[in-house]
């Protein structure tokens, strides 16, 4: 071992992880900022709700992908019914994914709806309705987020282990062919 | 005297050996263990899955003693998605043969796909086409981006023109929309009717566009006879939109019961257009 060799990894992708980071804390920023500062709801609202807006396409569409290479969606199909699908990388991809960014990910993702739920209970306690309606979006939107990408990490790992024991078992069974023929 | 080793076998088994070698020569994918097909993935979507896809256990060709072929080409690795020719305006329902890989494409892509959507999606439901087909199957593409646009714009509109208790107004606006479209939705899935709760969403949201309009039309000119004129054509424009898809949702005997709660939210959104001064 190379004792010079850096032993930590540094981010794979700067550039997705800032902007993973910059909706979220733009969005918790204005609206912690703007009730010292702004008095109109109006633009509280619009502002907060466009940003959360922002945040959950980002992530949903730009670092889910890039980050952790995951990715859910909703499609209908012919019969008309509604499916959820989840795509992931394959297995080699995924191991080779940088661990800091999906550390980054995932825990920027449970504190961003952990806050906002917070605030929504500030909210309740002070009774301001039109503030919950904003937390309410924001929070609908993280959790969101997590659910879809939760069930998408599950649904990999569930094809990799599929994926595994298939190998395993062609490997047995060329093993055993192959030992046949030489026989 | 032991001639094992020049013993003959046994003419069955010698056969049976026979036939177990042919097998293996002729089809060595068939002397694999039942195994499924292929991965039963949930990801083979109509529209984007991966690329080739990733090294299946035994390749369809004869090769008995082949292990698994290498790693599939470097589209799917990490530091930065090389720019696959992979998008397609829009993502068609029916997508058979190789799909584009939406887990590299780049950014813009993704945007544009998102934007072509919204756009498609808008004169899908809302301009006037004689020649429409399936009216249920249009917003197959739902996406929630075009209603929400559509009801912060009304709130916003509503809230401006509006001199005292602004705050108020935009969010008795937007609640009433938000809590409405859900509310309709729950409505036509109790009647019975089949409905996707997401492609009903938004298929309200984007019926705002006409009263959307109505309302920029409304702010900008204070006459009370020209409000209730173009409240009035908005709002017919808005429930024909949404009639189609509201209708081939339910049973016919409760078309009514399904679209008249639509009709009277359009009709109080009117009112408060014209109310609002």
């Amino acid at each position: 071992m190379d004792p010079n060799q850096p032993v930590t990894e540094n981010y794979a992708n700067p550039k997705t992880c800032f902007f993973h980071v910059l909706f979220k804390a733009a969005a918790l920023a204005f609206y912690i900022l703007s009730a010292l500062f702004i008095d109109n709801f109006v633009i509280i609202f619009v502002v907060t709700v466009l940003l959360a807006a922002l945040d959950f396409w980002v992530v949903k569409n730009v670092s889910g992908r890039i980050l952790v290479g995951l990715r859910w969606w909703n499609e209908i199909n012919d019969l008309g019914e509604s499916v959820w699908k989840f795509e992931c990388l394959d297995q080699e991809s995924m191991a080779r994914m940088n661990k800091k960014d999906s550390w980054l990910f995932w825990w920027t993702l449970y504190l961003t709806a952990v806050a906002w739920i917070v605030f929504g209970i500030f909210s309740l306690i002070r009774l301001q309705a039109d503030y919950l309606l904003v937390i309410g979006v924001c929070v609908t939107l993280s959790i969101a987020n997590i659910i879809g990408f939760t069930k998408c990490k599950k649904d990999a790992k569930k094809q990799f282990q599929q994926f595994a024991s298939q190998t395993l078992a062609s490997r047995f069974s060329s093993t055993l062919s192959s030992a046949f023929s030489v026989v | 005297m032991s001639h094992s080793d020049t013993i003959p076998l046994h003419p069955s088994s010698q056969s049976d050996i026979d036939e177990i070698e042919n097998l293996i020569n002729a089809s060595p994918a068939t002397v694999l263990p039942a195994r499924p097909p292929s991965p039963p993935r949930a990801q083979i979507p109509v529209s984007s899955s991966l690329p080739p896809p990733p090294p299946k256990p035994a390749p369809p060709k004869p090769q008995p003693h082949s292990f698994p072929p290498p790693l599939p080409p470097p589209s799917s690795s990490v530091p930065a998605p090389p720019p696959l020719p992979s998008s397609r305006p829009e993502i068609a329902a029916s997508g058979f043969g190789p799909a584009p890989n939406t887990l590299t494409e780049p950014v813009w892509d993704t945007v544009k796909r998102d934007l072509s959507r919204i756009v498609s999606n808008l004169k899908l439901v809302v301009f006037p086409n004689p020649y429409r087909e399936d009216p249920g199957k249009a917003l197959r593409d739902w996406d929630l981006w075009g209603p929400f646009f559509f009801i912060v714009f009304l709130g916003l509109t509503l809230s401006w023109s509006a001199s005292v208790k602004k705050s108020e107004v935009f969010a008795v606006a937007f609640g009433l929309l938000a809590a409405g479209a859900v509310i309709l939705t729950l409505n036509v899935l109790l009647l019975g009717g089949h409905i996707i709760f997401f492609q009903s969403l938004s298929l309200l949201g984007y019926c705002l566009f006409p009263l959307d309009v109505g309302a920029l039309i409304c702010m900008l000119k204070d006459n009370v006879i020209l409000k209730v004129v173009v409240v009035c054509v908005t709002l017919a424009w808005s429930s024909w939109a949404a009639y189609p898809f509201m209708s081939s949702a339910v049973n016919p005997r409760r078309k009514a019961l399904a679209l008249y709660p639509v009709f009277l939210m359009y009709v109080s959104v009117g009112f408060l257009i014209i109310a609002i001064d």
